[in-house]
């Protein structure tokens, strides 16, 4: 278990959530971008559950 | 016992150790139950009904006084706006991308919304069950599935395929279509419902003259749907056909898939305790159950699904803890035996309590006997009756005396009540692609 990097996993997760929402933020009405960033936040989300939400138990 | 990390689909939640697995599941319960709070209508009248605030939530005894909800109700707020989920939901509709609904067996169909964040988050629980069954990036998963509004393997699909697995899908094909599919493609697994499982090994046979064992590449199946991969005649039935392991899962279209066996194969089911929060709750006391062996009905919570939750959902599937931990190493605890009935199911007949899965366990037993059967429950002159029918397999006709003996011998054994039997002619008795019905209590209707 002290072999995961969670530390490091988690901060990088949270600026991977960063930069989408800012790239949403400057995509405005270009759907081929807003919607494919909905789709990668999804992913992130499943990051989150899976390693974020358990770094302060770890 | 700890294995090695890469037989897990994530080490980190599924060897996490209990305490702190319920330090998860507390926390991400308060999380839920403050977003249904805030966005849900229908939950906020519940909870305020209740004189329940969010914040009230502060260890796992407060959970049991969370008001639970029910099937009825899921339907009954259909009526409400927005068409046609009604005021549960959470998000606006057009962050909805996708409708399913249940199967409608025990009333109106309930209508589920997921947004494409709660599918993701549909298939990566099925990640977790087809990693623990042994579905890798080498595997050529054929789906034997009509592809519609249940369900049912479509989240199966897009995790077979998150996990690189090759992906066939059966769609509209018919079942002879598929088999020789999954033949031609050298398919090594499926996913069925354990009646189609039955179906398709008997269509290969006796349709097709292919040995689904030596003429098939299958190794392994998934079955859900019913709980037939929990029984252990049925299972070994589905082993013995297709020379395969077969591994349960359960799951419902209103919770999510909450629970899978692992290739240990332990006599039970572990619950995937990093997404969901199972309680057992005692049927007649409503006390929370910790203890193993003591059945009672669950009450479950998606940790995790947030366009319309599902928070203390009772799901009237009744369920036992195991007394034991399972080899593989994952600390999600194991239910013992699956679902081992339905509390609306359990009916009395002739002042018995019987579970239909019983009937199926001494059927299967009974290696003359075709796969299919059905019961019929119907009251004359105030008494109840009870008719098995039953198909003798082709060959064994010589035979059906001892056979009728040793099945009315297990049955009165197994279930306690005497039984009428009718043979019928090998595949006459109707055949199932999805959900069997197979118990038919007529007394319901007056009969």
């Amino acid at each position: 278990m002290s072999d995961w990097k969670i530390d490091e996993m988690c901060e990088l997760i949270k600026q991977m959530r960063h930069v989408v929402e800012e790239l949403k933020e400057k995509s405005g009405p270009i759907q081929a971008v807003e919607r494919n960033l909905d789709r990668i936040l999804a992913n992130i989300k499943m990051l989150e559950l899976n390693v974020s939400d358990v770094k302060e138990l770890i | 016992m700890l294995n090695d990390p890469s037989s897990y689909w994530n080490p980190i939640l599924e060897t996490l150790p209990q305490e702190k697995l319920q330090a998860l599941q507390l926390k991400k319960f308060k999380r839920i139950a403050e977003w249904a709070y805030n966005n849900s209508p229908f939950y906020r009248r519940l909870y305020q009904e209740e004189g329940l605030e969010p914040e009230d939530i502060k260890d796992f005894e407060d959970i049991q006084k969370v008001p639970k909800i029910e099937k009825g109700m899921m339907r009954e707020v259909q009526r409400r706006d927005p068409f046609p989920y009604g005021d549960m939901m959470t998000v606006p509709l057009e962050r909805v991308t996708a409708f399913r609904q249940t199967s409608g067996t025990t009333g109106t169909p309930v209508y589920q919304a997921d947004t494409w964040q709660d599918w993701e988050w549909w298939s990566e629980s099925w990640c977790y069950i087809l990693y623990a069954q042994g579905y890798r990036d080498t595997d050529r998963v054929f789906i034997p599935f009509g592809y519609n509004i249940f369900v049912a393997f479509w989240a199966g699909h897009y995790a077979a395929e998150k996990l690189g697995c090759e992906v066939v899908p059966g769609g509209v094909l018919d079942t002879q279509s598929r088999i020789l599919k999954m033949q031609e493609l050298k398919c090594n697994a499926f996913m069925a419902t354990p009646t189609y499982v039955l179906g398709m090994a008997d269509t290969a046979i006796n349709k097709l003259g292919i040995d689904p064992v030596k003429d098939l590449n299958i190794q392994k199946i998934t079955c859900a749907g019913e709980p037939g991969a929990s029984i252990p005649t049925t299972k070994k039935r589905m082993e013995d056909a297709w020379g395969a392991k077969v591994y349960d899962h359960i799951g419902a279209t209103e919770i999510g898939a909450w629970s899978y066996e692992c290739t240990e194969q332990p006599g039970g089911l572990h619950v995937n305790e990093g997404f969901f929060l199972v309680e057992i709750e005692d049927i007649e006391t409503g006390e929370i159950i910790t203890e193993p062996g003591r059945e009672g009905k669950m009450i479950i919570t998606a940790l995790d699904r947030m366009a319309k939750p599902c928070i203390r959902f009772d799901s009237k599937d009744v369920i036992r803890w195991a007394d034991h931990q399972c080899d593989c190493g994952r600390t999600f605890r194991l239910i013992d035996g699956g679902v081992v009935g339905r509390s609306d199911d359990i009916t009395k007949v002739k002042g018995v309590l019987l579970a239909p899965t019983a009937i199926e366990e001494v059927v299967r037993s009974i290696p003359e006997l075709g796969d299919e059967y059905e019961v019929v429950v119907s009251k004359k002159r105030d008494i109840d009756d009870i008719l098995l029918k039953i198909e003798v397999l082709p060959g064994k006709e010589a035979e059906q005396e001892s056979i009728l003996f040793r099945l009315k011998d297990q049955l009165r054994v197994k279930t306690n009540l005497g039984y009428k039997i009718e043979v019928h002619p090998y595949g006459s008795l109707p055949r199932y692609e999805v959900k069997a019905k197979r118990f038919k209590d007529l007394r319901k209707n007056g009969g």
